[in-house]
């Protein structure tokens, strides 16, 4: 190597590096990621403790790593390459031609009997009738999607397991799909079911409740045809950072009108919508059916019958619009934000029927349903 | 702090090197042990207290050892003071807990297990200190006055967590007196940045895999050819780990001016076993031959201390790598299989067509990796019994295991032959001074994309 030449390619590993740490310190700090919809890590404070304790330099890596320029389109990169490499699974997402599909992780420390578990003592503790209903996720309803040979924990058998539940009647939400693989019920870039999937869910859980004649047929129910948006880019998007994938549309289908949504975000009730629509504006679009994640919403119609309690994780925010043209009150309660017992909100409110509405890869790695029991 | 992570590559390593290079020539050592110091408290800041105690036990044992030299016993008295310590500071904080669990199951006895965190490196940086002092002693090396430098050279970040072990004899003069020429720099920062490649483009990619096969014999779903395709994973991932790190510790010795000695040199390409061990980890495999096998004897003294001497060299081999039976086991397989080779396969072996050597060779190796990366021996054992026929032969999922990573598979292999090299030293000058500033952002640019991705990075030589 001659002097020059070297010089040259010393300035160049130079200049990356330390390009890329001006760019960093120049680049104004952002507080939250859309992409990755969650906020970002912040320089932490100093203090002898946490230097001490080593917090302070784990939160210099975490900023470092949170607020690196360019970061989505990094992660872009390497979704690319290892797409070039041959690679199907992108962080534990499977690309399967123009669909993402979340692989389910077989679930630890036996969490998933407890949570069944759980669910009888819920249905032991009220005189209220309890409904279990599992969502299977993509990864079950279209296995055969899935790149060849490739693994994703049976979910068909543990609904099959939890069918057999001692005191809760089941909600056959793995048949209704089932039936339903070839149309587009879930969202290609989402780990959620569409409007079309939740569609097809109000239909079982009707069904389960006794009440399946009162389901009109989807046309009925769909008050406008177009979607409302064509660009979601769901999570699946930014997990696998796959990002060449056409976006997801999003439908809203019934009317709104004569429904009062109240809404408890943080411990006193407010008004809210069925479908809210600043949110088809931003990133996380799925948050526009009931708002997003809340510990409790409650849906009055003075045209409906009866008083349904869901408890819920957020595929029934998009099952919630269908649900509320039949029940007098749907209470919505998510175990992850409200602390409190269900059993004894039920007797309070007067409750006809409790449904335990979740999606297996939800429902197997949840840790807060033990509260079900209290 | 590790090297292939964000904060290190585009925070520490470009503000130290600035930081070096604008210091006049001699307080260069000053500025390394400052750095060196921040480096090693990045992770656990407590624990530089135990580099300053290392540094001054070192220092002045060093001294003392050259002021009595006249008077031998003294002399020996202070290097077996020096070698006690590193081996009581290694003991405390890597193998405490070990012995306790083991002695508390003899009845009578309980000894409390503390959980420390092990102090980055401890295994590494303890030979180093203890190879001081025995030099000094050996008259191998020169007596270091200077606590600044000798703090640096015991502090030293580039080989300070993952080796390779330095010696001091060997850094000696440079310590005192070095330059660094444009041609070192650069040649340093292509030797960083194909490691850095290798062990967060490759080594991750062949952990993954690994961790896929693993998790297949905790579901109970291993197969044969999945027992063998984690096997073949885990040699890739160690291999391209270890060696990664120690051409990015040769690499910044070389930006800063020293010359690391090699740590590999293609293992995987051996002919037998004993080979294997003289190209891989060749800086551990030596310390052990000069401070431990030599001093028992070597093979001098009969078949029977050449016996035990190697039992023992490779028992002590297999439990510097962790404190649990299963690196015991590993290093007694191996000290077995060199005891093979040495009484009874000499003859053997060299009738053999060298296709046979090498695969011979490899199936030994791999099946080592097996006990050395399954700490529970329950698991390993089981893991090791579907590999030998004890279980299915295949399923769908090794095809699309097989299918999914037969590109890196590919270039694994490849990387672990001289293939690379080979071709390199092919192209014509024009060609190399092209391709090297390609390699470069390529190598660079794919690192951080897989740094900033982050979803699998765990280094495997980390907690050594």
């Amino acid at each position: 190597m001659t002097t020059r030449y070297s010089r040259f390619l010393a300035a160049f590993f130079c200049l990356f590096l330390g390009g890329l740490l001006a760019w960093h310190v120049l680049l104004p700090d952002r507080d939250r990621s859309g992409v990755e919809n969650r906020t970002l890590a912040q320089f932490p404070k100093f203090s002898w403790e946490n230097l001490k304790d080593g917090s302070f330099t784990k939160g210099v890596e975490d900023y470092f790593a949170d607020q690196f320029p360019l970061r989505d389109q990094w992660t872009g990169l390497k979704a690319r390459t290892e797409q070039l490499l041959g690679k199907r699974e992108f962080n534990r997402v499977y690309l399967c031609g123009d669909t993402l599909i979340a692989k389910v992780e077989p679930p630890r420390d036996g969490l998933e009997e407890k949570n069944l578990s759980y669910v009888s003592r819920l249905a032991e503790r009220t005189e209220v009738p309890v409904y279990l209903g599992l969502i299977p996720s993509a990864a079950e309803i279209w296995r055969d999607r899935l790149p060849k040979g490739a693994e994703s924990w049976d979910q068909a058998a543990f609904i099959a397991r939890a069918a057999e539940l001692e005191g809760a009647e089941s909600i056959d939400f793995l048949t209704a799909l089932s039936g339903r693989a070839g149309e587009d019920i879930f969202y290609r870039t989402d780990h959620h079911w569409t409007t079309l999937g939740a569609y097809y869910g109000y239909a079982a859980l009707m069904e389960a409740l006794g009440r399946g004649e009162e389901v009109p047929e989807p046309e009925a129910v769909k008050a406008w045809d177009l979607p409302v948006s064509n660009g979601f880019q769901g999570t699946l998007y930014s997990q696998s950072g796959i990002h060449w994938l056409e976006p997801d549309s999003i439908e809203f289908w019934v009317k709104e009108s004569g429904l009062t949504v109240t809404s408890w975000r943080d411990g006193t009730p407010k008004e809210a919508r069925l479908y809210e629509y600043d949110y088809l504006g931003e990133k996380d679009k799925y948050s526009a059916f009931l708002g997003g994640n809340q510990p409790l919403c409650v849906i009055r119609n003075p045209e409906g019958t009866g008083k349904l309690l869901v408890i819920r994780d957020s595929y029934a925010d998009s099952l919630a619009p269908f649900l509320a043209q039949h029940f007098e009150e749907v209470h919505l309660l998510d175990p992850r934000y409200y602390r409190y017992a269900a059993s004894g909100y039920a007797a309070e409110n007067g409750i006809d029927a409790i449904a335990v509405v979740y999606s297996v890869p939800n429902f197997i790695a949840d840790r807060n349903l033990v509260l079900l029991t209290q | 702090m590790v090297f292939s992570s964000l904060t290190f590559l585009f925070g520490y390593l470009p503000l130290t090197l600035a930081l070096y290079f604008i210091t006049p020539l001699r307080r260069r050592n000053f500025v390394l042990l400052l750095a060196s110091l921040f480096f090693y408290g990045w992770g656990e800041p407590v624990y530089v207290g135990i580099m300053f105690l290392s540094i001054f036990i070192d220092y002045t044992h060093g001294l003392l050892v050259e002021k009595f030299r006249d008077r031998d016993r003294l002399a020996r008295w202070f290097v077996g003071q020096s070698v006690v310590f590193n081996l009581l500071l290694l003991g405390f904080f890597k193998y405490w807990d070990f012995l306790a669990a083991n002695l508390s199951l003899l009845p009578g006895v309980s000894l409390p297990e503390l959980g420390l965190p092990l102090p980055l490196g401890i295994s590494f940086f303890t030979f180093q200190t203890m190879s001081y002092t025995i030099d000094v002693y050996r008259r191998d090396a020169p007596v270091q006055r200077n606590p600044v430098d000798f703090g640096a050279y015991v502090t030293l970040f580039p080989q300070l967590i993952a080796g390779p072990i330095v010696k001091y004899k060997t850094v000696a003069a440079e310590l005192a007196r070095r330059t660094v020429t444009s041609q070192d720099f650069a040649g340093g920062a292509c030797r960083f940045t194909a490691g850095l490649a290798k062990k967060v483009l490759l080594a991750n990619a062949a952990g993954a895999l690994w961790e896929s096969c693993l998790s297949s014999q905790s579901a109970g779903t291993l197969t044969a050819a999945g027992g063998w395709t984690g096997l073949l994973a885990f040699g890739f991932q160690i291999y391209f780990d270890f060696s990664g790190y120690s051409d990015m510790a040769i690499g910044l010795g070389r930006i800063l001016g020293f010359r690391f000695g090699e740590n590999f040199d293609h293992p995987y390409l051996s002919l037998s076993v004993g080979e294997f061990w003289r190209r891989w980890h060749m800086s551990l495999t030596s310390w052990f031959r000069e401070y431990l096998y030599f001093p028992l004897g070597g093979s001098r003294k009969g078949k029977a201390r050449t016996l035990r001497n190697l039992l023992i060299v490779w028992l002590c081999t297999g439990f510097w790598h962790g404190a649990s039976w299963n690196f015991i086991l590993w290093g007694l397989y191996f000290g077995l299989w060199l005891i093979l080779e040495r009484f009874a396969f000499r003859d053997l072996l060299t009738r053999t067509p060298v296709w046979v050597k090498r695969a011979y060779t490899l199936a030994v190796v791999f099946v080592g990796w097996g006990i050395f990366a399954m700490e529970d021996l329950g698991v390993c054992g089981r893991y090791l019994a579907v590999c030998f026929g004890g279980g299915p032969l295949w399923s769908a999922l090794d095809g699309y295991r097989l299918r999914s990573w037969a590109v890196i598979l590919a270039l694994l292999a490849l990387g672990s032959t001289t293939l690379a090299v080979d071709l390199w030293e092919k192209l014509p000058e024009r060609g190399r001074r092209v391709l090297a500033p390609v390699l470069m952002v390529l190598g660079l640019v794919l690192s951080t994309a897989y740094l900033v991705d982050g979803s699998y990075n765990p280094f495997l030589y980390f907690r050594f």
